[in-house]
């Protein structure tokens, strides 16, 4: 036992050392970075009222050379293992994915900007911003004052993540509840990689910051001159596309060659540049390197395709592999003289692999302006994509491989008879997969076909600004807890939308409703390439401001940080609650009194599903968009059915509530009509004073009215506590709704937690500001 | 499918519990009516019409009608089925429905236990295919049926892929007359 002690101490000595816990910014918390159990007991009281719903996306286990093992019909596998466990196995494992993405994302870029700047230089996120790492300080307790404190939170990422995918190993933890909170852990410190991977850029790079009102960028490969040399940036890591700028400008060729950016990597570079031109969303990527646009093509780490080199060869562009993340078994040729590569390149049509960013800027600009002359860039005519579609004969196969479930030979077919709205539509609703094309016996050119359909057109984006400032939390603060600013509505990540309309739709939805809509990702992108009939988008329609009807670009996937890190700035900046190493606290917080609602609807990839049980540990619930169902486990709750209890904090007492708020953590919505009142009404808290629960059940009847129909929503007295709660408009109806189905009114609680209704070492008072 | 399983399934192909594929009508209808308290879960895919200007909708409140089985509106539906003069028995999304299905104790639509076959109708395939899984995986107490136009595996009864709507139509069709005759 005198040892275990020791041990204890000489552990938490040492990480007092690390997280410097004699600077009095703040007293440390009780959680300075949690080891997995530290936090289990948060986790256990999400998951009694937010239970896991599992949905296999295979019946079996094939992880080990004991199986494959068929887990259906209450079998157990040969290490024993059950499906329900399994499940939250798999889920884990993405999480780690997705957060090992975004940590190695800032790694790498922690080394290239401390190699740049050295370790000391300064974080420095403008005036307007004094809380810098909202994560960072609550997770790790580190007030981060230099790019070298970025490393100590990346290195408790990865030791943590070490420990996590341990678990993963056959034969060890048995429990899917046990999984589940290392899961919410995994999506914990994927907002600390993320968080620490974006401060280091913006320092690093210069990027805007306490600024709202950043450039408006051109988007759409309509906005690139094709008889410019064209070099397409793709993936999410700036490190060689700011240096491609730098090499640019310092050689006077910004006004010579084309940078365009596919994918998160686009919203960074139009970070550094805002010369530089976004193409579009992750699905727009095969489309743009078939069109052959680019002369040049630099990936670097995730959503980028894994055939770059094979469809690049196809069009004749070069290929520059940027990381060590994705190589594609090119030769590296790291070390060899840059004349040369840009020699074999040109002459050979040879692809390398660059990992030092200068070189591979340099090897790029300077192949693209051999290249770009020799290269056609011609598109199809309409009169010969017409021609060209009568080779399909509608026989289906396109459709039965497509994961939009899209009937694309109805559109070739259409187009065949001349008429292109169809294929129009349908590229809209498009992946940009491919599989389609691979699927089709008579080998229609799909992705040619639909090119002509595309288009020329361009839109505008605004580029990321990082950071919510310090004083715009200041003056939403009040509102947002109070209910008068009805929500915060984040619209984030992947592109793999039902309709790529729906995003442009939610933003100006929300936004005219006077919610703070908070974009990111390739959703920031989608966002603006629809136009109302001003020919406006969503981005100058609105205020870039965060506030009631602002609409907020962050940046790219490791930008997410700075939304939920709104969450907690509310917490500690609007309310004064103490946040260093006070986790739960501030979840407990975001749970019960910030009304914010993360959409994912287009979520593909394993770093959305770490983003989002991130929020859902900080206690922000996510909607996703129907094929999400594949991530495999949601989190939900049966609002009539499950304990909605709550401690009155002020009276020591604990309520029973009733109201189902918020009524899930992680869902999927089937259609936009049906996830338009699901998100309003997911922005529900208990918090809530009369007059914000009236605006926010105003919204909530209202978009329930347009979208579904059929009168009021049938969950609508479960938000209903007295009589004030209704909002005027509806007034008369909803009291005769009320009294038909016996309503009673109930007193709203004063201060809602969850602290004091689990086993916590957090005391109730520590919630009281 | 494959009639044959290989003799050391562990190593090449396990976990192929699939659909039963029901290509009559009136086996389809002999297992609605063989159940106590079926439940009929209606999908945005019926707001779309069929080419002869008939809504899929109104298949599904024919068949309801016929057989007397509760309706459960999910997504956008409700609105749609007001509209026609029908008020859905209850109303949740695709994943709510499914996560109460699960629960052997849910007291069910109609208060008197839950349901013990439910059929789907009108559910993109992806999210549809999921929730027969949770279902098949987590509700050994229930069938699942599809109506739609193609084949789910996780369901345990299945219609089969049709060529043509037309088909499709008609077996819809014919299963209405089926469950019109009664027991």
């Amino acid at each position: 036992m005198a040892v275990a002690e020791k041990k204890l101490s000489r552990k938490l000595e040492e990480l007092h050392k690390r997280i410097r816990a004699d600077l009095p910014w703040e007293p440390v918390g009780p959680t300075p970075m949690p080891d997995i159990p530290d936090l289990r007991s948060w986790d256990m009281r999400l998951l009694k009222t937010y239970k896991p719903f599992y949905a296999p996306f295979c019946d079996l286990c094939c992880l080990c050379t004991y199986g494959k093992c068929d887990l259906t019909g209450g079998k157990r596998g040969a290490c024993g293992i059950d499906i329900a466990t399994q499940q939250a196995r798999m889920v884990l494992m993405a999480c780690l994915m997705g957060c090992s993405a975004h940590a190695a994302h800032g790694a790498h870029i922690l080394e290239v900007l401390i190699e740049k700047h050295g370790p000391d230089k300064k974080i420095d996120l403008g005036e307007s911003i004094t809380i810098e790492a909202p994560h960072i300080r609550t997770v790790i307790g580190l007030k981060p004052e230099t790019l070298g404190d970025l490393q100590i939170a990346i290195d408790y990422v990865f030791k943590e993540v070490g420990h996590l995918l341990d678990s993963c190993h056959t034969g060890q933890e048995g429990s899917a509840l046990d999984y589940e909170s290392k899961a919410l852990h995994a999506g914990m410190l994927d907002h600390v990689g993320m968080e620490a991977a974006d401060i280091a850029q913006i320092v690093g790079f210069g990027y805007p910051t306490s600024v709202a009102d950043t450039p408006l960028v051109d988007m759409g490969w309509g906005a690139i001159d094709k008889s410019k040399p064209t070099i397409l940036v793709s993936g999410h890591n700036p490190a060689t596309s700011t240096e491609l700028i730098d090499y640019l400008r310092e050689h006077k060729l910004e006004d010579a060659v084309e940078v365009a950016g596919v994918c998160c990597t686009a919203l960074e570079t139009t970070r550094y540049s805002d010369r530089a031109k976004i193409v579009g969303p992750l699905s727009r990527q095969l489309f743009f390197m078939r069109a052959g646009i680019a002369d040049v093509i630099m990936t670097d780490e995730q959503c980028i395709r894994t055939d770059t080199p094979q469809e690049a060869a196809k069009t004749g562009a070069a290929v520059i592999a940027c990381l060590d993340k994705a190589m594609y078994g090119l030769e590296d040729a790291t070390e060899m003289v840059t004349d040369d590569i840009v020699k074999r390149m040109v002459d050979n049509g040879e692809q390398f692999a660059i990992l030092d960013s200068k070189k591979a800027a340099e090897v790029a600009v300077k192949v693209a302006i051999e290249l770009a002359p020799k290269r056609r860039k011609e598109w199809l005519t309409e009169p010969e994509a017409v021609e060209l579609a009568k080779k399909c004969n509608a026989c289906g196969m396109c459709e039965q491989v497509c994961p939009n479930l899209l009937c694309i030979g109805d559109g070739i077919t259409e187009m065949a008879k001349g008429d292109f709205a169809p294929i129009r539509k349908l590229f809209n609703e498009c992946l940009g997969c491919g599989k389609c094309e691979q699927e089709c016996p008579r080998d229609v050119a799909i992705f040619k076909l639909m090119q002509v359909a595309a288009g020329n057109e361009t839109w505008k984006a605004r580029s990321g600004r990082g950071p919510i400032m310090d004083t715009e939390i200041r003056t939403v603060g009040a509102p947002i807890t109070l209910g008068t600013i009805p929500g915060v509505i984040a619209i984030v990540g992947c592109s793999n939308f039902p309709d790529m309309d729906d995003i442009a739709d939610m933003v100006d939805e929300f936004a005219k409703r006077k919610y703070i809509v908070v974009l990111s990702g390739c959703s920031a992108m989608v966002a603006g390439m629809k136009k109302d009939a001003d020919g406006k988008t969503v981005y100058e329609k609105y205020s870039p401001v965060f506030e009631a009807g602002g609409v907020v670009n962050v940046g790219s996937c490791v930008a997410n940080s700075h939304i939920t890190g709104a969450a907690i700035k509310i917490a500690n900046i609007f309310a004064a609650l103490p946040l260093r190493g006070n986790y739960e606290v501030m979840a407990d917080y975001v749970l019960n009194r910030v009304g914010a609602v993360g959409v994912a609807w287009g979520a593909y990839s394993q770093k959305a599903a770490s983003i989002g049980t991130g929020c859902n540990r900080l206690g922000i619930p996510v909607v996703l968009g129907p094929h999400a169902s594949k991530y495999r486990r949601l989190y939900l709750s049966r609002k009539e059915e499950d304990d909605w209890s709550v401690m009155d904090a002020r009276k020591k007492e604990i309520v029973d509530t009733g109201e189902p708020s918020p009524e899930h953590l992680a869902y999927v919505c089937e259609t936009k009509e049906k996830a338009m009142p699901m998100i309003a009404k997911l922005c529900i808290r208990k918090n809530d004073t009369p007059q914000g629960r009236a605006i926010k059940l105003n919204h909530y009847i209202s978009l329930h009215r347009k979208y579904i129909g059929g009168g009021l929503p049938e969950d609508l007295h479960l938000f209903v506590r007295r009589d004030a709660d209704i909002p005027l408009v509806y007034k008369k109806e909803v009291r005769a709704h009320l009294q038909e189905i016996g309503w009673q009114p109930r007193e709203p609680v004063g201060l809602p937690t969850y602290i004091g209704t689990y086993p916590s070492k957090i005391a109730i008072d520590s919630v009281i500001h | 499918m494959s009639a044959v399983l290989p003799r050391h399934r562990v190593n090449i192909l396990t976990g192929t519990k699939s659909a039963r594929l029901i290509e009559e009508a009136a086996e389809c209808a002999g297992y609605i009516k063989k159940a106590k308290r079926p439940l009929l879960v209606v999908g945005p895919l019926l707001l779309g019409s069929s080419p002869d200007g008939k809504l899929l909708m109104d298949y599904a409140i024919d068949l309801a009608k016929a057989a007397s089985i509760p309706i459960c509106a999910t997504a956008q539906t409700r609105g749609k089925l007001v509209e026609m003069g029908v008020q859905p028995d209850c109303v949740y999304d695709a994943v709510e429905i499914v996560n109460a299905l699960k629960d052997p104790d849910w007291k069910g639509v109609k208060k008197e236990g839950n349901h013990d076959l439910v059929m789907f109708f009108g559910i993109r395939s992806d999210l549809g295919s999921q929730g027969l899984s949770t279902l098949k995986h987590f509700a050994p107490h229930l069938k699942t049926m599809t109506l739609c136009k193609h084949y789910f595996p996780h369901a345990s009864y299945s219609l089969t892929n049709f060529r043509k709507d037309a088909k499709w139509q008609e077996f819809l069709e014919s299963l209405i007359e089926e469950l019109k005759k009664g027991d």
